[in-house]
């Protein structure tokens, strides 16, 4: 029925700690830009980049807290439906990386169970403050079988990198899947939006 | 995660997260009005929620607990000039009621794992008839629930002795029982350390509601594409409890031409009557005021065909009004073939999934939220009997224009009381297989089971298969919910009885087992009572007994616009695919704002 013009669709969700440059981070990658002292991001619910990978084209919606985690609030239905989750804390701020079990508890809690997580310190370019050790950060990142990566979202270091790879991880899989259960069954939870029901459904 | 202190400004503060409520916050929210959202509770969407099956535990455990009044804090020194306090309720003990948990599969599956030694473990058996005859009443093996779990259910003493009473052991790791179910070799039954281990793939809801496909909560999710944050599956069948049988109501006009159930003759009668019915009469009109049951029956439709249009159609009751039984049924008719062959849509997830959605709508366009945390008092200017700002439970003055706040969270002094609050009956059910078994194993029920009794209610039931995501693989999640005439356990445990398998069902083999229930008491929201609250607090009520989500979006519509009746109600939302984002790559202050527009 699709119009649309790609091979893939995969939907990206972020969390993390407030300030720790997670909308820094999709801006830069879908807008190129980085916003210093940007406020909140009024109206936009999530971003979308296409980016052709060996010659598919891969849509990526990519999705932001809209400001939930600060109170620590996030819905739960943020989470699903998810293909992957970037988990972002700041190399120079401790605390944002002792939160990390906390978030891995929502994950395991809400997303689905094949949601690929990569693990994202953030603020490179401030590596004179950094207060968490890359090698601390590796090693917890193994632990939990997450990737890891660090970026800057100011100096654009590592952003494109970030989201080649997790959608190369996500082609990866969904190939891998669909080789799985090659038949026509729908997956569970496989539901419909409201407006896909509408145009496809009309009996 | 730190802990930040809230702003000190809003246009609104809204108390409480269910539907009303939240779908209230997203409506001010997109009309940029300045909104703080708070709940007490640790989760989202109130009376409203979906629970996997261990948060559901923990709900239950919290109900059994007697409610520890917080101290009053005197916050007196926080009023100026003029300034008076209303306290507010600190304890929500009274819209759920009469919890009663029964297990009736094994604690362990057959390969029990190894035991822990030291646990402490009192198994009774009580033998009740056939099948699955054991009781565990299980302390648990950790010691923190040691205390609540030994507490009795007031109901439970009350219980004839065949009764199976269970309370779960909360434990992440539950004590294995020795006693195992002997009596089905073939099937092997899921454990409750099944359901405890698959728990988070449970999405088990407070209430039981559906969607109508032409309803208003659908048109509003559309309207405000707040439905992009949800996915939906057709409810695929109705059916009917008849007879001591369920059978499947032919509703669309296929279903009517395919049903095997249906005499050439009834096929033609009921498609007359039901493309009939659209166009109000005459001789309709005649019977205004007089039961729904009447005009069925000078319809000559027979008995099939009453029963069907009374129950599973109109969905109504044996005395109500024509008009209003052709009302819903034209509703009905009209919801048909919108989506699929049922009226009828639920969302992926669960119910509580929805208020959910509109608290991310509100959040995207600057709604501020924070959970486990409330607020304690109103400050009411004299003079003006107006409410300018709450006090919240950290003890921070934050004013506001108009404050929202839900029904449980009001005092009992400022109601005014006129009648005792009436109550839904629901039950909820984890059981081995469908109801009525088909070609499809995922399949979606509605199933209207008249009174089973002359006095006893009319109980809808919705079957839900784990494709909803609601439950786990190999069972299916039933909920009943009708008005209550007496506890839940007594309203609804006929009718599983009869329709389930239970230790004290008889004969009742090829009925899918139950393997745990829950049933509770919780207070209908139907009932809109007056406050004696300053103009501009607006208190909403949760959830009806009502099939429909009419009574919440239309609370929220009317709180909207008494207090903006000149805003649109949740204008549609920008579809980010359309933001053009001005000012790319050029701007050099960093100070400007990105302007963000709509293409049309």
């Amino acid at each position: 029925m699709s119009m649309e013009d790609y091979d893939y669709l995969f939907k990206i969700v972020l969390i993390g700690n407030a300030g720790v440059g997670k909308t820094c981070l999709v801006r830069r990658f879908t807008q190129g830009l980085f916003p210093p002292g940007q406020g909140a991001t009024i109206g936009v619910d999530f971003m979308i980049k296409t980016v052709e990978i060996k010659g598919e084209k891969v849509k990526l919606q990519i999705w932001d807290t809209a400001g939930q985690e600060r109170f620590r609030s996030i819905t739960q239905s943020y989470y699903r439906s998810a293909n992957a989750l970037i988990l972002t804390y700041d190399i120079t701020c401790e605390d944002s990386f002792r939160c990390l079990p906390e978030w891995l508890r929502e994950i395991e809690q809400y997303a689905n169970n094949q949601v690929v997580t990569i693990l994202v310190g953030n603020k490179i370019d401030l590596a004179e403050k950094r207060e968490v050790l890359r090698q601390r950060a590796e090693d917890f990142a193994e632990a939990q079988s997450m990737l890891y990566l660090e970026t800057s979202a100011k100096e654009s270091d590592n952003v494109e990198k970030l989201f080649l790879d997790l959608a190369c991880e996500l082609i990866r899989e969904a190939k891998q899947n669909k080789l799985d259960n090659n038949d026509t069954a729908p997956m569970p939870g496989e539901g419909k939006t409201i407006s896909y029901l509408t145009c496809c459904n009309l009996n | 995660m730190a802990a930040e202190e809230l702003p000190s400004e809003f246009d609104v503060v809204i108390l409480g997260t269910g539907l009303a409520e939240s779908v209230v916050a997203a409506a001010f929210s997109r009309v940029g009005q300045r909104v703080l959202h708070l709940d007490r509770r640790s989760y989202y969407a109130a009376n409203w929620a979906s629970f996997t099956f261990n948060s559901l535990l923990t709900w239950i455990q919290q109900h059994h607990e007697e409610p520890q009044p917080e101290e009053l804090h005197d916050w007196s020194s926080l009023l100026e000039e003029g300034e008076e306090l209303i306290y507010l309720s600190n304890t929500d003990s009274t819209s759920v009621r009469n919890l009663q948990v029964f297990c009736f599969t094994s604690e362990e599956g057959e390969e029990a794992e190894a035991q822990s030694p030291d646990a402490p473990n009192t198994t009774e058996e009580v033998s009740a008839g056939d099948a699955v005859k054991e009781t565990s009443e299980t302390e648990s093996a950790d010691s923190k629930y040691e205390e609540t779990n030994q507490k009795p259910e007031e109901e439970e003493e009350e219980e004839q002795a065949s009764q199976t009473e269970g309370e779960e052991p909360e434990a992440d790791q539950p004590t294995p029982t020795a006693a195992q179910s002997q009596s089905e070799p073939t099937k092997k039954k899921i454990s409750y350390a099944q359901l405890v281990k698959e728990g988070r793939r449970f999405n088990i809801d407070l209430v039981s509601k559906l969607l109508y496909s032409r309803g208003s909560l659908v048109d509003l999710l559309i309207k405000s594409n707040v439905s992009r944050y949800a996915e939906f599956k057709n409810v695929t069948r109705i059916l009917t409890y008849r007879h001591g049988q369920v059978e499947q109501v032919p509703c669309s006009r296929a279903d009517v031409f395919a049903s095997r159930q249906l005499s050439v003759v009834e096929k033609r009668k009921l498609m007359r009557y039901l493309t009939s019915c659209v166009e109000e009469t005459e001789e309709q009109r005649a019977y205004n005021g007089r039961p729904y049951l009447e005009f069925l029956c000078d319809q000559q439709l027979g008995n099939n065909l009453q029963h069907f249009l009374l129950h599973s159609i109109a969905m109504v009751t044996e005395d109500t009004p024509t008009e209003e039984g052709l009302a819903s049924t034209r509703h009905f008719l009209r919801c048909l073939g919108r989506y699929g062959n049922t009226p009828f849509l639920f969302p992926v997830y669960g119910l509580g999934e929805i208020p959910q959605c509109f608290c991310r709508m509100c959040a995207v366009f600057g709604g501020i939220y924070c959970l486990r945390h409330s607020v304690t008092c109103l400050l009411v200017e004299k003079e003006t009997n107006r409410c300018k700002a709450v006090i919240d439970s950290r003890g921070q003055r934050i004013s506001c224009s108009h404050f929202v706040v839900e029904d449980g969270f009001v005092g009992a002094d400022r109601k005014r009381l006129a009648t005792p609050t009436r109550f839904l009956s629901r039950a909820v059910l984890i059981t081995d297989g469908s109801i009525l078994p088909s070609n499809s194993d995922q399949q979606v029920s509605m199933i209207t089971v008249p009174p089973v009794a002359a006095g006893c209610p009319t109980v809808k039931m919705v079957e839900l298969c784990p494709s909803t995501m609601t439950c786990m693989p190999g069972t299916h999640l039933v909920h009943l919910t009708c008005q209550s005439v007496g506890s839940a356990f007594e309203d609804l445990s006929p009718v599983v009885t009869r329709m389930f398998r239970t230790p004290q069902s008889h004969d009742q083999e090829k009925n899918p087992s139950v393997l745990w229930c829950l049933y509770f008491n919780m207070a209908d929201g139907s009932e809109v009572k007056g406050h004696d609250l300053p103009s501009n607090v607006f208190v909403t009520f949760g959830p009806d007994g009502a099939l429909s989500h009419e009574h919440a979006v239309s609370q929220a519509e009317l709180i909207f616009k008494k207090i903006l009746p000149e805003e649109d109600f949740c204008p549609p939302a920008p579809n980010p695919e359309d933001i053009i984002y001005d000012g790319e790559n050029t701007s050099t202050g960093g100070e400007e704002e990105q302007s963000l527009q709509t293409e049309e």
